[in-house]
């Protein structure tokens, strides 16, 4: 097992780790065994699938815990929770975000032309450096894009959440009348 | 009914012919699948967790305990909602293939 995959483990919230730590370890440690007969291209793939596993399955606990453990995977809820045939293809989120980072490069580019252009036209006529603004908003791209995403997360948990209340309530009625 | 989602699916029906321990999960599950899904460790022991809390399965005492290896068999709640949840994929899989037979004529 690699050093990563152990020191992954710790991002773990302590209560999860002190229950399946040993067993999370015994079966990386198995499951890694098992590729001995495996090509390179075996090794990395089980690699990447278990960091990415990890990664996630350390999220996962620590939202569980702030949110209590009423977010149960245990069923399949909304578009992100359907069966893998069905589900909102990755391949999709990732084009969008490249698309969308494209076209905010694109306009910096052409403002930072038309700022120069400006000033090579002005009256002055002295020519400035181009003010290269683009890293500035790419790094605000995906923090704007966390943020959409929490408060869509938001509206979508609050309206589930009404939807049930009121599903709920008409079954109520249904049965009284 | 809710559907459940298919990892726990593969993991209670690894566990619905014999106790399992992780390992032993992860290699039934993947054959029951035909290699179409491949469980990550920190996949399958989110959802014994939550299967744990939910008393859907429980640990079983073993005497090897050397390899920090733990087995978890199903419990009769478990098992229950198993069935349950076969009963609601075969009623779909009834109604697919009569709408399907009946587009096809």
């Amino acid at each position: 097992m690699t050093t990563l995959h152990r020191c992954m483990l710790r991002l773990y919230p302590k209560s999860h780790r002190e229950e399946f730590g040993e067993e999370m370890l015994a079966v990386l440690s198995e499951s890694r065994a098992g590729l001995q007969t495996g090509g390179v291209f075996s090794r990395w793939e089980w690699s990447a699938r278990e960091t990415s596993g990890l990664l996630a399955g350390a999220i996962r606990e620590h939202v569980r815990e702030w949110l209590g453990s009423a977010q149960s995977p245990i069923f399949a809820r909304g578009r992100f929770g359907m069966r893998s045939e069905f589900r909102f293809p990755r391949a999709t989120a990732t084009l969008m975000t490249i698309i969308l980072a494209a076209v905010v490069l694109t306009i910096e580019q052409a403002r930072a032309i038309v700022t120069s252009l400006q000033r090579v036209n002005s009256p002055v006529g002295q020519i400035h450096p181009m003010e290269f603004t683009v890293w500035p908003v790419l790094l605000l791209v995906p923090v704007g894009a966390c943020v959409a995403g929490a408060v869509g997360w938001a509206v979508l948990f609050l309206l589930h959440r009404s939807g049930v209340q009121r599903l709920g309530d008409f079954d109520a009625s249904a049965q009284s009348s | 009914m809710e559907s459940m989602t298919e990892p726990v699916l593969l993991i209670l029906l690894s566990l619905a012919g014999q106790p399992r321990h992780g390992y032993s999960i992860l290699r039934d599950t993947e054959e029951m699948s035909e290699g179409r899904v491949r469980l990550s460790t920190g996949t399958l022991y989110g959802a014994l967790r939550r299967l744990l809390e939910g008393g859907w399965i429980e640990r079983v005492k073993e005497v090897d305990t050397s390899r920090g290896r733990q087995s978890y068999r199903l419990t009769s709640l478990g098992r229950r909602n198993l069935q349950a949840e076969v009963n609601r994929m075969k009623q779909l899989s009834r109604v697919a293939s009569v709408r399907v037979a009946r587009k096809e004529a």
